[in-house]
């Protein structure tokens, strides 16, 4: 019986792995030079082989992934960097796939090369990508694959669901662990794994949803929102879909032992005193004994254990809290920290304490990355959320003002908006947008000028996101 | 698919299902690098490639059915080993297996559903987690919705203050005639230098997380208020009852090296320890006793100095666990090492071990019995003594053996008795555990049975036996009874007399006794066979030593 090996996705792998090599070497050394030749023909076998039994070999991105001949290739972290350039190179140009439709020649690829560097700078790359590929009979680019605008809706209405649902899960766990009541396990596994999917699937719509901030009840919100933050981190930095749940139910989990802090603390609408403070530093070691009185142990549960317990205790071990014998954080909960505290500064809590915008969070942050916070993965999560997190209220050039609605990841300086008003500031309907529009010209039609801050001027931002 | 399947989709599809079931019940049963294991899944494979060859193969689930288009293919009722419910528990509503479908996929979808499913795992999650392409499924939504009030509210509570028009008029304007300038951070593109940096600390944080929660918990225990004590201690008995099961013999060691730093007095400490003595207890029960034993016949823990480490921490209560282990353990290896950790735990608890002995096992009582001749402790010897009119002849042995090995005043009755024991390898033993002894006593014992009269009925081998045992004294008195018994003449009885006079030969010729040379060139001539064999192997002994 022929057996199929498990490795039978490797060639798909190397491929992109490959494209990836080639397009890079190419950026820096002209196509004839001699370390593109030796990339180039590291690649031909791999797409010639593969056309051997298929009529053709197509590339493609579509969300997160690509695809091989409709074939999702599952990647490692080695593979991390090399896929996440090539979904950069794509995303830059509009291209959704590329396809090799004969077996190739050098030539062939230089071909292909040079036009795939130079289209970059036109003012509709993926038009001049086509143009310019015209004579090129072997290899044919194709469009992002659109979700239609039902399907857009229904995804919406999905992200939307799934949100509010883990809101409320999360309410009830932390309401029947008040109340001594068994907690069922499942059902969280299942909420994380649904909202890792929708990650997967179209990030910006459920990192959008952590963007508004202004709901009533903030710690079952924020749960949620840390580890949706959490997990497009995780998700960033290559882990598996196991260890992105595993990290999504740790932190939704992280603050679960706030429920045994007294709500007249914890609802405390002025300042804390000394001994407030801290009862509620307490709320890590109650995390531990929430999670075993939640869950047997297994591996998700320890880890989930750590996280409650590391959270706020910071890389340089300043937080809370002190331990005798120091200890790395683990890697969790240096992913939680960071989303822990984004999320914290940007919302309104119900101590006296006005949100910071979302800019604003950030550049607190780089200043204690390195000091509380690991500079590596706040490089990482500074990448997922932008320079305008999706949320952030902006004044164009245009003298528009917007509100950023999501990433472009072919260039996360300019993230898609929504347009709330015209030049001279009148209220108008909504209106998407993205930065990386460009007129005839190949200039950019509309530039941020700076950040403002919404609640300073009563701007609901859940007006546009929601 | 088409919509009307063909009577001959309805019977594949119903096979397909029949192995799937098959499947459970193998991969349940034996390990995964059993043959049956193997070709179980290769089987399900061949079936769901040759129906997917025509197209995919969607199936629906019900409560209690499984469905191909309309038709049931599968029916089941009760909750005992039915397929369709366990699908269905969990929400799952349909599964479909497209073309393409691996062998490895089909491997693991087969462990999916085999697992027992526990409480904490379920279907849909282990499918997910595996992700696999050519297997999809469809899950009931509702199944995992809260309350479903609770978006609406949120939402209309999140949209309730719509932005006032003169608001953002003032933003606008202030917001154009203000300087402040960016707070924004830059975004550094991520380099491959990030990248390797990311995996080197991804790789970093794959040490064991339960060897950190185990330091975490007793940092908590070490700062907290007494009431948490009993909490905290549960589940530090917890994580040691994981690591076990696991058979991971570091962390429980570990928990163990946690506790000596408990501090040793004040009165928070004795609160401290009683909640310590529990988790040891726990460590020591037969339940746990036992995980460990399984580990040992499955080669999981192999490091028998890690074990007996372990072991050492256990109070006596895990003497009786190991003793009721020892029994069922398949491995000699496991029970070696088993018998070491008693013969370690037992050395602090003589009478704990000595429960053993009235194990209804014959080949346990052995076993401990072993395990006290093995300690080389005089103290042993009553314990050992109890067993010897154990039933089974081959614990009398070993009781013979301690005993012999042991010493003592104690034992020579025992030995004694065992004499004349009904078992030839008993009263064998006993001459050896005599001979061990080797004591004046010991060896009137022996002279005097071997003249005896029941001696003189018995077969050549163990009288053979006995004056060999006899040789080892190599005393006056030996030698002289050997050389009476060569010269022995008797007109009664001659075969018997012949017998004693060649084993008397042949226990002189072993200890090389000079004097008896004119004697054996005597015998030399005997005109039986046996006589002048004998006498002439001990002359070349006596003379050339070998
Ligand atoms: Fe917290
Ligand atoms: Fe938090």
């Amino acid at each position: 019986m022929e057996t199929k090996e498990p490795e039978q996705d490797r060639p798909f792998r190397d491929l992109v792995s490959q494209l990836a090599v080639v397009i890079r070497t190419s950026q820096l050394h002209n196509p004839a030079n001699e370390a593109v030749v030796t990339a180039i023909e590291k690649m031909i076998p791999l797409i010639n082989g593969l056309l051997e039994d298929e009529s053709s070999i197509q590339v493609e991105l579509v969300g997160e992934y690509f695809y091989v001949n409709e074939n999702r290739v599952k990647f490692t972290m080695e593979h991390l960097l090399n896929f996440d350039f090539l979904q950069k190179e794509f995303a830059k140009r509009s291209v959704g796939s590329i396809s090799f439709l004969c077996p190739v020649a050098v030539e062939n690829i230089q071909n292909f090369l040079s036009v795939f560097i130079a289209c970059q700078y036109a003012p509709d790359p993926y038009e001049a990508l086509v143009a310019g590929l015209a004579q090129e009979k072997c290899i044919d680019p194709g469009v992002v694959r659109r979700i239609s605008v039902d399907g857009e809706h229904d995804l919406r209405r999905a992200v939307k669901k799934t949100y509010f649902n883990a809101v409320s899960f999360t309410k009830g766990v932390m309401n029947k662990l008040k109340a001594g009541e068994r907690v069922n396990i499942k059902k969280a596994k299942r909420i994380v794994e649904s909202m890792v999917d929708l990650l997967l699937d179209r990030e910006e719509f459920l990192l959008g949803m952590t963007a508004i901030k202004n709901y009533d009840e903030y710690t079952f919100h924020h749960s949620v929102n840390v580890s949706i933050l959490s997990v497009a981190l995780g998700q960033k930095i290559g882990l598996s879909k196991k260890d992105l749940m595993e990290l999504g139910l740790a932190a939704l989990f992280h603050d679960i032992g706030k429920t045994e802090i007294p709500p007249l603390i914890l609802n405390k609408p002025t300042s804390f005193t000394d001994e407030e403070w801290n009862v509620l530093k307490g709320h890590p070691v109650h995390g531990v004994r929430m999670i075993f009185r939640m869950k047997s142990f297994d591996d998700s549960s320890i880890r989930a254990a750590i996280v409650a317990y590391e959270h706020h205790m910071h890389q340089d071990h300043s937080g809370y809290p002190g331990i005798k014998k120091l200890k790395d954080l683990d890697l969790y909960s240096r992913i939680v920290s960071l989303a822990d505290q984004y999320d914290g500064m940007t919302s309104s809590r119900v101590y006296a304490r006005v949100p910071m915008t979302p800019d604003k969070a950030l550049s607190l942050m780089s200043k204690r990355a390195g000091v509380q916070l690991d500079p590596l993965l706040f490089k990482f999560f500074i990448n997922l959320v932008g320079v305008y997190p999706i949320g952030s209220l902006i004044m164009l050039d245009t003298r528009e003002l917007a509100v950023i609605s999501g990433v472009n990841n072919g260039d996360f300086q300019r993230p898609k908006m929504i347009l709330i008003t015209d030049g001279e500031g009148n209220k108008i309907t909504p209106v998407a947008a993205s930065l990386t529009e460009k007129d005839g010209l190949g200039r950019y039609t509309r530039n941020v000028m700076r950040t403002l801050d919404p609640v300073k001027y009563k701007i609901n931002i859940a007006e546009y996101l929601l | 698919m088409k919509a009307e399947p063909q009577p001959a989709d309805i019977k594949a599809a119903q096979d397909v299902i029949a192995s799937f079931q098959k499947a459970r019940k193998s991969l349940r049963m034996y390990p995964s690098n059993n043959p049956i294991y193997v070709r179980t899944i290769e089987d399900v494979f061949r079936r769901l490639d040759n129906i997917l060859e025509i197209g995919p193969l969607e199936l629906g689930v019900r409560q209690n059915e499984i469905l191909f288009g309309d038709t049931p293919v599968y029916a089941a009722s009760g909750m005992e080993d039915n397929l369709a419910f366990f699908f269905f528990k969990d929400g799952l509503r349909e599964i479909s297996f497209k073309s393409g479908l691996t062998l490895e996929e089909t491997r693991e979808f087969l462990e999916a559903i085999s697992q027992d499913s526990g409480m904490d795992e379920d279907i849909v999650t282990l499918l997910w987690e595996k992700d696999l392409e050519h297997i999809k499924y469809v899950i009931d939504e509702n199944f995992l919705l809260e309350d479903e009030t609770y978006e609406t509210e949120a939402v209309l509570h999140a949209r309730e203050e719509t932005t006032p028009e003169e608001d953002l008029k003032r933003a606008h304007s202030e917001a154009f005639s203000s300087s402040t300038p960016m707070s924004a951070p830059e975004i550094v593109p991520l380099s491959s230098a990030d990248f390797e940096e990311l995996m080197r600390e991804v790789r970093l944080d794959s040490a064991d997380k339960l060897i950190k929660l185990i330091s975490i918990l007793f940092d908590i225990l070490s700062d907290c208020q007494p009431a948490l004590y009993p909490e905290v201690a549960g589940i530090i008995k917890s994580a040691l009852e994981h690591s076990i099961r696991k058979g991971d013999l570091s962390s429980a060691l570990g928990i163990f090296s946690a506790m000596d730093a408990v501090p040793p007095e004040g009165p928070v400490s004795d609160l401290l320890k009683k909640e310590m003595k529990k988790v040891q207890a726990h460590a020591s029960s037969l339940e746990l006793v036992k995980e460990l034993g399984a580990h040992l016949d499955s080669g999981q823990i192999r490091d028998e100095e890690m074990l007996i480490d372990y072991v050492r921490r256990l109070d006596s209560s895990a003497i009786a666990s190991l003793i009721a282990v020892l029994g069922d353990l398949k491995t000699m290896e496991a029970r070696k090492t088993i018998m070491n950790a008693l013969a370690f735990l037992g050395s602090k608890d003589l009478n704990a071990l000595a429960k053993g002995l009235s194990d209804p096992r014959w080949y346990v009582v052995r076993n401990i019995i072993h395990i006290f001749r093995k300690m080389e402790d005089r103290r042993c010897v009553d314990f050992v003594i109890k067993a010897s009119r154990h039933s089974d002849v081959r614990v009398r042995i070993e009781v013979i053996r301690a005993l012999g090995e042991l010493g003592g005043q104690g034992v020579i009755q025992t030995v004694r008795d065992a004499l004349d024991d009904s078992e030839f390898s008993v009263r064998s033993s006993a001459a050896r555990a005599l001979g061990m002894l080797k004591t004046e006593p010991s060896r009137m014992i022996l002279m005097q049975h071997m003249a005896g009269k029941d001696f003189m009925q018995a077969d050549f081998n163990e009288k053979k036996e006995f004056f060999e045992v006899l040789s080892g004294w190599n005393s006056p008195e030996s030698e002289a009874y050997m050389i009476k018994c060569l010269r022995a003449g008797s007109l009664f009885h001659k075969g018997r007399t012949d017998e004693l006079k060649a084993c008397a030969a042949y226990a002189l010729g072993l200890m090389g006794a000079k004097n008896a040379l004119p004697l054996l060139h005597k015998l030399r001539d005997s005109k039986n066979k046996t006589i002048s064999d004998y006498a002439f192997n001990a002359i070349k002994r006596i003379e050339y030593g070998n």
